[in-house]
């Protein structure tokens, strides 16, 4: 080989990372959220908050804007450093951005058993909205862009991609080998049976919403603060994958971790393809950014061609009403 | 603490109540997000409510709102046939999207013809393109048992990129042009305007012929009521001889034929002609969601919803021009009217309790 097709080989690993983190995060948190029984199709409108309020705080923690009020005529746009705390702080806002969101649905949808579709298509369309509003209110039309140019690294790659990755097994191991884990799949799995132990069942789904939220918020964060600049939309559909993902990994954390860095290098490599081609006419091009969509059908196609390894593998309650018996 | 009991009978009047709630909810949370966004909000709001007698002719503004409500409900009452049968197509935009292709492919294979006859021939067409554009999920959830919803939503990315590529590439047109577009249609095909000066014109009568047909079928025929019971009963349904499979086909030809037929409507009465995506979709397929749960996807319902929210739509971006009020608060209250709605509807059939301790089951030993 080549040195050149090394370092090609080599970055599009790295494209890889960045486009399969966020899908990694947003899909295991969903993951919780449907082994409790709740199907929350707002992971799009949650990323795309997460990711304006992780870049409004990233953005506010940079600059330093007016000291005129404390001193008159002293008006200077100060640059600061940017630290591994703020940074932190900046993924705070976008994970608490995000679980007030799914806040708003755990309400609808476990307080006033509102339908799951229903509301969470209309969380995804209000969190383009809002985000999409509140950012052109924030930055107006001309901005610059956020500079985090040292976002704080452990061994070459982003503290969240690592954070994702130990994710991983932390999950498969809450839930399959803990106490609250066997609460979380009782509780998807047949909600009469867990009510009639005793559990508290709009409490719990309350909670895995929750953590559902802040983990697709923090998805939303890393796209802006490490990948790309914020923008309307931003998120390109990618919390609608992470939801295919989901099926893609029947429920697994380990097949859905496999699955998003398919995806990953899937998009990673189509958008090298343009490299490669450089002859390629601008029309063919946009035929080719449909792939990871197209790639998306197809999987699913493959997937649920056995309708076993469908019903095995979700949970028994996925997406139904409660309805307590009294 | 309170809780929820079941109601012995359901009303009529359980559901007026639930709705007018619902109302009241929304008009409240609306004029806290107007007190939020505008420095003189009682202005705007009576600005927003009572735009058609301010400043332009009234008929103007109100051709506007009959304009966007009937794409609106259009698409949304061809969306109600399959979310009472839990079949969730939500890609409504893409259909709409492969409607306007459709017609415009239709428009070139008559040979760019110049008579008024050829414009059933272009809606067909473009009826037919929203169609086959719906019948990919319903085919892949059928033959494959794939989940409807993410393959009809991924196809609206597909379909936006699509119509991109048709207008720079294949049926590119004038180049001098400031973005990707076709070659415009013959005038004389477009539909001609109603009233002179307004947005009226007689496209938006076929969509309201097309609204009633599809509304008397639902209201007053066995196939409709079968179709509108669906959702509380699908075992009744399945008794009654009706297969889960053909209501997912019949959803899919039915919405897909909608959305596809405003499309046409819109590229052949709008626009003239086919513009690249982001210019050209106004993200009526994804409003129109939002109208059907709104009308609680009854026809009468949605017609409402539609004229509601197309008026809000309206008058929003006449206070963002007036007052300098961002038009997005449309969209917010949209989205409030959904939650209030989607949230009041489990008063149909349950009453809230206060309960000095709450009835909860306990394990014993």
């Amino acid at each position: 080989m080549t040195p050149e097709t090394v370092s090609f080989l080599i970055n599009l690993l790295a494209a890889a990372v960045l486009l399969a983190t966020p899908l990694l995060l947003a899909a295991l948190g969903e993951l919780v959220v449907e082994k409790s029984g709740v199907l929350n199709l707002g992971v799009e409108g949650m990323m795309l908050i997460g990711a304006l309020f992780g870049y409004i705080a990233a953005y506010n923690l940079q600059t330093i804007t007016c000291l005129e009020e404390l001193i008159p005529g002293f008006c200077q746009k100060e640059e600061r450093v940017f630290t591994t705390g703020d940074y932190l702080m900046a993924l705070c806002s976008a994970a608490i951005a995000g679980a007030l969101l799914a806040a708003v649905f755990g309400f609808l949808t476990q307080g006033l058993r509102a339908n799951h579709v229903a509301v969470g298509l209309g969380l995804s369309i209000l969190g383009a909205g809002l985000s999409n509003s509140l950012g052109s209110n924030f930055f107006g039309v001309n901005y610059t862009s956020v500079q985090v140019a040292d976002h704080p690294e452990m061994f070459g790659q982003d503290l969240l991609v690592w954070f994702s990755l130990i994710m991983v097994p932390v999950i498969w191991y809450l839930l399959q080998r803990t106490r609250t884990g066997l609460v979380i799949r009782a509780v998807g799995e047949n909600h009469d049976s867990a009510f009639a132990l005793g559990y508290n069942v709009p409490r719990i789904r309350f909670y895995c919403i929750l953590f559902g939220g802040a983990m697709a918020g923090l998805a939303g964060a890393f796209i802006v603060l490490v990948h790309v600049d914020w923008k309307e939309g931003v998120t390109v559909g990618k919390g609608w994958l992470a939801l295919a993902l989901i099926l893609f990994g029947t429920w697994r954390p380990m097949r859905v971790l496999i699955g998003a860095y398919i995806f990953g290098l899937l998009w990673a490599s189509e958008l090298r393809l343009d490299n490669l081609f450089p002859n390629w006419q601008l029309e063919w091009k946009t035929i080719l950014t449909t792939s990871p969509y197209i790639f998306t059908i197809l999987v699913l196609v493959l997937i649920s061609r056995n309708p076993r390894l469908i019903h095995q593998n979700a949970p028994g309650s996925l997406g139904k009403i409660f309805n307590p018996p009294s | 603490m309170l809780y929820l009991e079941p109601r012995r009978e359901t009303t009529v009047w359980t559901s007026v109540r639930s709705i007018m709630l619902a109302l009241v909810i929304t008009t409240v949370i609306s004029v806290l997000v107007m007190l939020a966004m505008s420095d003189r909000p009682a202005d705007a709001i009576w600005q927003l409510l009572t735009f058609p007698w301010q400043g332009r002719r009234m008929e103007v503004q109100l051709g506007l709102v009959a304009q966007q409500a009937a794409y609106l409900a259009t698409i949304a009452i061809g969306l109600s046939v399959g979310f009472r049968a839990n079949v969730w197509n939500i890609g409504a935009e893409g259909q709409f999207a492969l409607g306007s292709v459709g017609a415009y492919a239709g428009y070139l294979l008559l040979g760019s013809p110049e008579s008024l006859w050829a414009l059933p021939l272009i809606l067909i067409a473009g009826m037919i393109g929203g169609c086959l554009w719906a019948m990919i999920p319903a085919v892949l959830r059928i033959k494959f048992n794939t989940n409807e919803l993410l393959t009809s939503l991924m196809l609206v990315y597909v379909a936006s990129h699509i119509l991109t590529y048709l207008c720079i590439g294949p049926w590119k047109g004038d180049p001098k042009a400031g973005q990707a577009e076709t070659y415009p249609l013959a005038k004389s095909v477009r539909p001609t305007d109603l009233i002179s000066g307004t947005e009226l014109h007689y496209g938006l009568i076929i969509l309201l012929v097309a609204f009633l047909i599809l509304a008397g079928f639902l209201l007053f025929t066995l196939l409709g009521y079968r179709l509108r019971v669906a959702q509380h009963t699908p075992r009744a349904e399945r008794f009654a001889g009706f297969s889960p499979n053909n209501t997912i086909w019949l959803s899919f030809i039915v919405s897909g034929a909608m959305a596809g037929l405003a499309g046409a409507v819109y590229m052949t009465a709008e626009t003239g002609k086919l513009i690249q995506a982001e210019n050209y979709l106004e993200n009526f397929g994804f409003a129109a969601i939002v109208i059907a749960f709104l009308g609680r996807l009854h026809p009468v319902g949605i017609l409402l919803a539609a004229l509601m929210i197309s008026y809000i739509n309206v008058g929003a971006s006449y206070i963002q021009a007036s007052l300098g009020v961002d038009d997005s608060i449309a969209d917010l209250i949209e989205v409030v009217a959904l939650f209030a709605f989607l949230g009041t509807a489990m008063l149909d059939q349950y009453r809230v309790r206060r309960s000095v301790a709450r009835p909860r089951p306990v394990i014993q030993p």
